[in-house]
């Protein structure tokens, strides 16, 4: 998706990273098992904060070590491939395939070329994780398609944009026979949502003013002066809090302080970096970094 | 019911004073005043129900059968007010107690249909309107709703509410270690203080 939902490693609690990277370790290798090595090219953090919110309460850490191209000597420990990782891998996947699906009709042509290739490497794959979640698949063709209609037609009303991407990512709650357990990850993903499709029109915001393309934000903030930035923030916010009540109502994990770290450390503090205009500086940063630990 | 103790976290081991801030410190998440107008109070009010049985258990067993010491209970109490049917002498009364019901029974599409055939946009249409955004999770037509119904009647305490409730931006629970590192959290939480069920500070 997009790769704002993170947690704040200095703010993790003792031993929740490793817990941390052994789900995101697991979620790429049950993504190459299940569909493919190239799928795991599209491995991404959102859908590693998806797979913890989805993880039973009865399961165990369940961790095994696995080496990998990345990894080939010593290798890493990553979660055992389960239900709940491989939903979230066949939800990325389905996810990853219309978004590129959605750029073919862009107007640049090395995005479309570019994207072209990607579909042809993921196509068997997606056929796959299409059989395994159908009714995502179609809620998010559906929403892609009718956000690209608004954003066509240059729509000013934000939260009737946004409600398109929110319902998206509420698709995600599996079919569930625990309906209070679906209700609380519907309310907790709409407005996580909500939030990323926010965040990343504001980290938008001067690249599409110069390129003259649609911005939610900037349709519904033309002026775009501090005071609205504060009210989109303070809206932001809530959203952040509406979510974190639902998630406390979720009985707990052995991921449950990774989650908490994510939404009352890690979201906050990349709103805080993309609202002071910081953020893509600290992405590239963040990509040396860990370059230079893998190695 | 389960054991109370698995529900409060802690084993049957703890000291009173144990029990009594792992009662506090769940009691503080599932607070009433943090589910405020969201679709998902009539969970919390459940998870509520439960701690607050598991700490009358607990207490009554340890204080030997008798009754508990003190009750920190919520039930009886009604923190829904805001849902509360209010009598208007405005023309569109009816209407507007039955989109309210519609809301409160969450029937989001109902009302909508039904705030679209009232014949004029009172204060309470706009106050209404919002309401139902907030339920969606349209937060920002909520806001402009809930100003605009403040505007026309800047004297109803309802539509007062619930402007300053979208301007603290819903507020609520931050487990202990993530509270707000801007300011000092026991002015972050001054506004919850007194809402506590033992009536005093909260941190």
């Amino acid at each position: 998706m997009f790769g704002y939902v993170r947690p704040r490693e200095d703010t993790l609690p003792d031993g929740a990273l490793e817990r941390y990277t052994a789900v995101y370790c697991g979620l790429c290798h049950t993504l190459g098992e299940a569909y493919g090595t190239p799928a795991r090219l599209f491995l991404n953090y959102d859908f590693a904060f998806l797979a913890m919110l989805l993880a039973p309460e009865t399961t165990d850490v369940d961790i095994q070590h696995k080496r990998c191209f990345l990894h080939p000597f010593k290798g890493k420990p990553a979660c055992k491939n389960r239900e709940w990782l491989s939903v979230s891998a066949a939800e990325s996947l389905i996810l990853s395939r219309w978004k590129l699906m959605d750029t073919l009709q862009d107007d640049n042509l090395a995005g479309r070329l570019e994207a072209r290739s990607f579909l042809r490497i993921l196509d068997q794959g997606y056929q796959k994780a299409r059989e395994k979640c159908p009714a995502f698949d179609a809620s998010v063709q559906y929403h892609l398609r009718e956000l690209r209609k608004l954003e066509q037609e240059e729509c000013p009303m934000l939260d009737r944009v946004t409600d398109n991407f929110a319902a998206l990512l509420q698709a995600a709650t599996p079919v569930t026979e625990n309906a209070k357990k679906a209700r609380i990850l519907e309310q907790l993903l709409y407005h996580i949502g909500r939030w990323i499709y926010l965040i990343d029109a504001v980290d938008d915001l001067e690249e599409d003013r110069i390129s003259n393309r649609y911005n939610p934000v900037a349709a519904r903030f033309p002026q775009w002066t501090d005071a609205d930035a504060a009210y989109l923030r303070q809206m932001m916010d809530h959203s952040l809090s509406l979510a974190g009540a639902a998630f406390q109502l979720l009985e707990p994990t052995p991921w449950t302080d990774v989650l908490e770290n994510i939404l009352y450390s890690g979201l906050p503090s990349v709103e805080e970096l993309v609202f002071s205009g910081r953020w893509r500086e600290d992405q590239k940063k963040h990509r040396r970094k860990s370059n230079e630990r893998s190695v | 019911m389960s054991d109370p103790y698995s529900v409060l976290g802690i084993l049957p081991e703890a000291s009173d004073e144990e029990v009594k801030r792992a009662y506090r410190d769940l009691a503080r998440k599932y607070h009433p005043d943090n589910y405020q107008n969201n679709p998902l109070a009539d969970l919390a009010e459940e998870k509520m129900k439960e701690i607050n049985e598991a700490y009358a258990a607990i207490t009554r067993s340890r204080s030997g059968g008798g009754a508990g010491p003190g009750d920190y209970g919520f039930q009886g109490r009604q923190y829904q007010q805001q849902y509360t049917y209010q009598q208007q002498s405005t023309d569109n009364g009816a209407l507007y107690s039955q989109i309210r019901q519609c809301i409160n029974m969450g029937n989001l599409i109902q009302a909508e249909q039904l705030l679209r055939s009232a014949p004029r946009q009172t204060a309470e249409w706009y106050f209404l309107s919002g309401h139902l955004a907030y339920q969606k999770g349209w937060l920002d037509e909520a806001m402009q709703h809930f100003q605009t119904a403040y505007n026309m009647e800047p004297t109803n305490v309802e539509y007062r509410q619930a402007l300053s409730m979208m301007q603290q931006g819903g507020g609520g629970y931050r487990p202990s270690g993530y509270r707000y590192s801007s300011c000092d959290p026991c002015t972050a939480y001054m506004c919850f203080s007194l809402c506590t069920p033992w009536g005093g500070p909260c941190c």
